[in-house]
């Protein structure tokens, strides 16, 4: 087992965290009980690798994620930043001032008011007699109501979360004169990110889970890259790429559909192109592979899901749900290279994954990821709806050209359905994707394959955004509902198998050639609007050009003609 | 009106409603920091949205706790607060002084005297005062061997004012101890060599200093010791964990078999550096009682551990960047980057180090070391609040006493510097100044009084019967200063009571550079769609 810490920064961000986390905090009580589908009990995936043990001081056992989770002051709503759930207002009501003797004054803001969720949540921590068996028809009515309650009525991240944090886990930004509703551009980070201990305390806290561990494979970093948290972020990751140089780290970039809004005028645009251009720019320079994540629109993904694209609580959903899947492979059993056991095959750690996607073929380290959600059954495989056809790119801005030779995928299937609703085998799997590559016109260079049967599991608090031709196991049901049935949610859905595949090919080119001619165009040039930005934002004119060249680096490996120019520029500055 | 042509949404304030917006502005912070002056002030528990608190006494801390809206406010605000980044205190005196000369502005105003005419007596009352200030302070010799005596009391003026007299006056000597460890003749003061640790444990009055260091973690491997004496100790930076050693340099395997040689090959490096440890362990540690500790800022992972424990030596993995800095110099020895020529001259020395368990966090303690040029201020309280609240305090003293050995100087402090620049102002500065200017500085010597009013309201004594009081005696020939007990005057010297001379200077200096800016806005346009709204 080898370890993985996972690091949150940003609003966004927390709020696929917060999904991604309640989806391993389902894994981890379906495992235990009796009446859930046995395979989540054999085909149990490590939480180990996710999780760590610990004792209160108090000597009360815990179980918490490895995570540090980073976002402005006051985003944690009802939550405590020690990571309790409302425990501490008993705390307010009976202060004890031990260090002064003198006046006190009391300023109360007026509390967060805890939903009906979190309210039942912590009913059933005081009394657990009562089970939290869903089929209980008494309490399927209440569980309707939380539901109809969070679909409605999500502000905050941690609203429809069920999972107990470390109190070294939360960590709000205070800025102290940065308005953090304006937080919109890598600019307005400035003044956080230049203050020493904000730092300082982010970096001692993954400091903190670092040190447990025996054997860390990585760090899965998740960044909202929409606004000034992409400077916090791109800070931090330097900090951990110079403390833990051999640790590789996996960045997804995440945004909600709206962060990219229409701009209203032309110095919104210029900003906006310049923000995305020098975030892009500097969160690749520290970490080891990039997945940007965030089309403008998630309504029409797929005809099996319906997102509205203005709450966060359903975009954040199916990011999550992909970052679940590509991160089985971390946590599968490890077995001999050869041999494949019942319950898994293909299993990765993160370095593993960020070397053969980066590392071969191409140098290239930005890649697409494309979801399945629901992964069709493998009844139909000669059929349109083969696992790989069914993917759905959720990276922007790239070409629908899949024809690279050059291309290297990793791809993961779990919890996949055979004729009847039945779980495939392993083996089924891997044959039905390797006919589905073998019809592919031109085959990618390399191709490496991740199975489990385990699916991914529905946890209460998942919105309604699986369309009603979804079954409760996430099959598709034929004799499809007419168009105007409800969507269904986490009531009807128990379980939904799911695909999910990251790609370094030539698809990506457009994203960053998008970002590096607007930095050469808006940016290096003299006298424009774009340079009086960047000089607003702390860059002098070198530092423009570095980040030029360095967005140019990434595009160079697609075109090789450009790569032998470099070689010979290289070769004379070493003869030099 | 001609910006309404570019811009009908455009709002104007003219004159007379822009000085007043902006006089209102620092009047109103003033009055929420009032409060907390002196050591008879309130203290401000803030409790949060998700019932978190937090408790302050601090102008700055308060400061950045608010979220303040008005332009003016932010202006004042970020003034103050710039002065806690440079003197590291004074930020309620700041605001406390800004707003007052607003205050008195107004009422010259109110009058008819252009705003020019108070900024120009403003001017003339700075310089005077600063020069006057230069006369006021008190030396302190520093030398060699700082006067002990008259850094406690600088520092006790400082923590009284922020915790209660018994834990303010055990703090004092621990704070000015850690700073006498850290200094050295003629360098400046890196307060970051004063490492501040908390435990949730216990009670306030359990604070300490550890000459020595103190780690937020533990050795990892149940064999090694929990405690050790004469210990040889290893400052390094090495990896000692297997991983592919760089991710980027690809390498390929066929079969199980390759795959094997190739784990087996970077597992021998990494066990040969244990080993070079080892060896350097058994070579000072022959035949004697002592022991050998590493500290790594590096991972080990558990073969390595394991191969440690087995050798009898104590090993910390990840330490913080910043600790090998500090083990150097607490311990001394040097930090190494690599294992291959390792000397007993690379190694320091403490003659205890233990562990200290509190449910699963870990602490271990690097004490009784030789010579430290580094110490640990071990924090302990009930609760987070309390906690943070003593560390704020503990900075702010550490801070002063910074301040007193790089100023070798200090001012007498409960209000006596104000009292007697307000004398000097009014009787020797006042006639050379020709014109309305006159107003301005006395504008400026009626605002200076805001500190022993503030002071004796804060202690619950009649503000005039106390600046009568006190201003009598200065003008019998007596500097003195407010007893908050009993209203009486005092003599701060007798009292020991001292403020730092960077601090008072650095107020006088930044105060009537806002206050002037202020006074001159004429015109308040709000236009832009990202102009905040005033309140």
């Amino acid at each position: 087992m080898r370890e993985a810490v996972t690091v949150q920064v940003g609003g966004f961000a927390n709020f696929v965290g917060s999904h991604f986390w309640n989806f391993q905090d389902e894994l981890l009580g379906l495992a235990d009980d009796p009446g859930a589908d046995p395979v989540f009990r054999t085909a149990a995936l490590d939480l180990d690798v996710l999780y760590r043990a610990g004792e209160t001081q108090q000597g009360v056992a815990t179980y918490c994620p490895r995570l540090v989770s980073v976002g402005s002051r006051g985003s944690l709503g009802s939550l405590s930043s020690s990571g309790t759930l409302g425990s501490s207002s008993s705390a307010a009501d009976q202060p004890n001032i031990f260090t002064w003797s003198g006046n006190v004054t009391k300023s109360v803001a007026k509390p967060h008011e805890r939903n009906l969720f979190l309210q039942s949540l912590s009913e059933g921590e005081s009394n657990p007699s009562s089970s939290n068996g869903r089929n209980n028809a008494r309490e399927n009515i209440e569980d309707k109501d939380l539901v109809e309650n969070l679909e409605n009525g999500v502000i905050f991240w941690t609203d429809y979360s069920k999972v107990q944090y470390h109190p070294q886990s939360l960590y709000e930004l205070y800025g102290s004169w940065t308005d953090f509703d304006k937080f919109d551009n890598y600019g307005t980070a400035k003044e956080v990110v230049s203050e020493w201990s904000q730092m300082e305390e982010m970096n001692e806290r993954l400091r903190f889970f670092v040190e447990e561990c025996d054997h860390i494979q990585g760090i899965q970093f998740l960044v909202d890259d929409s606004g000034g948290f992409a400077s916090v972020a791109a800070q931090f990751l330097e900090s951990i790429a110079d403390d833990y140089t051999n640790t590789p780290v996996m960045l997804y970039c995440v945004r909600n559909p709206d962060s990219s809004g229409s701009s209203r005028n032309q110095r919104e645009t210029i900003i906006r192109s310049l923000h995305d251009a020098v975030s892009l720019s500097k969160l690749s320079y520290s970490c080891n592979l990039m997945v940007p994540i965030g089309l403008p629109s998630l309504s029409y993904l797929s005809p099996l899901l319906s997102i509205k694209d203005d709450k966060h609580f359903h975009s954040s959903a199916i990011c999550a749900a992909a970052i679940h899947s590509l991160s089985v492979p971390f946590r599968l059993q490890h077995v001999g290279p050869a041999t494949d056991s019942a319950h898994s095959s293909g299993k990765l750690d993160i370095g593993e994954l960020v070397h053969i996607l980066s590392d071969q073929g191409r140098q290239n380290m930005i890649t697409a990821l494309d979801v399945a959600m629901p992964a069709p059954s493998l009844t139909d495989r000669k059929d349109l709806r083969n696992i790989q056809r069914s993917l759905h790119s959720l990276t922007p801005e790239i070409s629908n050209n899949d024809e690279d030779p050059y291309a290297v995928e990793s791809l993961v299937v779990h919890g996949a359905l055979d004729a009847g609703g039945k779980r495939a085998s392993i083996s089924q799997v891997k044959d039905a994707i390797r006919s589905g590559l073998e019809g592919r016109e031109t085959k990618p260079k390399f191709s490496h394959l991740s199975v489990s049967p385990c699916p991914l599991p529905i946890p209460l608090p998942f919105p309604s955004i699986f369309s009603g031709s979804i079954g409760q196991q996430g099959e598709i049901l034929s004799n499809s509902h007419p168009e105007g049935s409800r969507p269904k949610g986490s009531l009807d859905v128990v379980s939904v198998p799911m695909a999910a595949r990251l790609r370094s090919s030539s698809a990506i080119v457009p994203f960053i050639e998008r970002r590096s001619t607007s930095l050469q165009r808006l940016g290096v040039a003299r006298g424009t609007l774009g340079s009086q930005v960047l000089r607003d934002w702390g860059f002098g004119k070198e530092e423009v050009e570095d980040m030029g060249e360095h967005l140019a680096k990434m595009l160079r490996p697609f075109y090789p003609e450009m790569d032998l120019t470099s070689d010979s520029d290289d070769l004379v500055s070493v003869s030099l | 009106m001609s910006l309404r042509v570019l811009n009908p949404n455009a709002q104007v304030l003219n004159k007379s409603e822009a000085l007043h917006m902006t006089i209102n502005a620092a009047k109103g912070l003033q009055d929420v920091l009032k409060t907390n002056l002196g050591p008879k002030g309130t203290i401000k528990m803030l409790v949060g949205g998700a019932g978190d608190l937090k408790l302050t006494k601090d102008g700055n801390t308060l400061l950045k706790e608010m979220q303040i809206q008005n332009p003016t406010a932010i202006m004042i605000a970020r003034t103050a607060v710039a002065q806690d980044d440079t003197s590291g205190d004074g930020t309620t005196s700041t605001v406390l002084f800004i707003g007052e000369l607003m205050k008195q502005s107004e009422r010259c105003i109110d009058e008819g005297t252009h705003p020019r005419f108070l900024v120009d007596g403003f001017d003339v009352a700075k310089r005077a005062c600063l020069d006057f200030l230069e006369k006021f302070k008190t030396p302190v010799v520093i030398g060699e061997e700082p006067d002990r005596d008259t850094l406690k009391m600088i520092a006790r003026t400082t923590l009284r004012t922020k915790l209660y007299e018994g834990l303010a006056d055990q703090l004092t000597d621990i704070v000015v101890n850690a700073v006498l460890c850290i200094s050295k003749p003629d360098e400046p003061i890196d307060l970051f060599m004063v490492e501040i640790m908390h435990m949730r444990h216990k009670f306030d009055v359990d604070t300490r200093l550890v000459e020595g260091l103190v780690l937020d973690h533990g050795s990892r491997h149940p064999d090694m010791k929990r405690r050790a004496e004469n210990c040889y100790i290893l400052t390094c930076n090495v990896s000692l964990e297997y991983e592919k050693s760089e991710i980027n340099a690809g390498f390929f395997y066929s079969n199980a078999e390759q795959r094997e040689k190739m784990v087996a090959a970077e597992r021998r490096q990494v066990d040969e550096r244990v080993k070079r440890i080892i060896e350097l362990k058994n070579k000072v540690c022959a035949g004697g009682d002592k022991n050998f500790v590493v500290i790594n800022q590096k991972g080990i992972d558990p073969p390595s551990l394991d191969l440690l424990a087995r050798a009898g030596i104590i090993a910390l993995r990840r330490a913080k960047r910043r600790n090998m800095e500090r083990l150097v110099l607490a311990c001394g020895g040097e930090a190494v980057n690599s294992v291959d020529d390792l000397t007993e001259d690379c190694l320091g020395w403490a003659g205890l180090v233990y562990e200290h368990v509190l449910g699963e966090e870990k602490y271990t303690f690097v004490e009784n070391v030789k010579n430290p040029r580094s110490c640990t201020i071990l924090i302990k309280g009930p609760n987070d609040h309390t906690i943070a609240q003593i560390k704020d305090a503990v900075r702010d003293g550490l801070r002063s006493v910074k301040n007193t050995i790089e100023d070798e100087a200090v001012v007498l402090g409960a209000g006596a510097f104000e009292v007697a620049a307000k004398k000097h102002l009014i009787d020797n500065v006042k006639k050379t100044v020709k014109g309305r200017a006159q107003l301005g500085v006395e504008a400026f010597a009626e605002a200076l009084l805001v500190i022993p009013k503030t002071l004796a309201e804060n202690s619950g004594l009649d503000t005039q019967d106390v600046i009568v009081s006190l201003q009598n005696e200065h003008d019998r020939g007596l500097v003195v200063g407010l007893n908050h007990h009993s209203g009486e005057p005092i003599d701060p010297q007798m009292e020991g009571i001292f403020d730092n001379y960077s601090v008072k200077r650095q107020i006088i200096n930044s105060g009537p550079i806002i206050a002037s800016q202020l006074l001159l806005v004429d015109e308040v346009i709000r236009a832009g769609r990202n102009m905040r709204k005033p309140t």
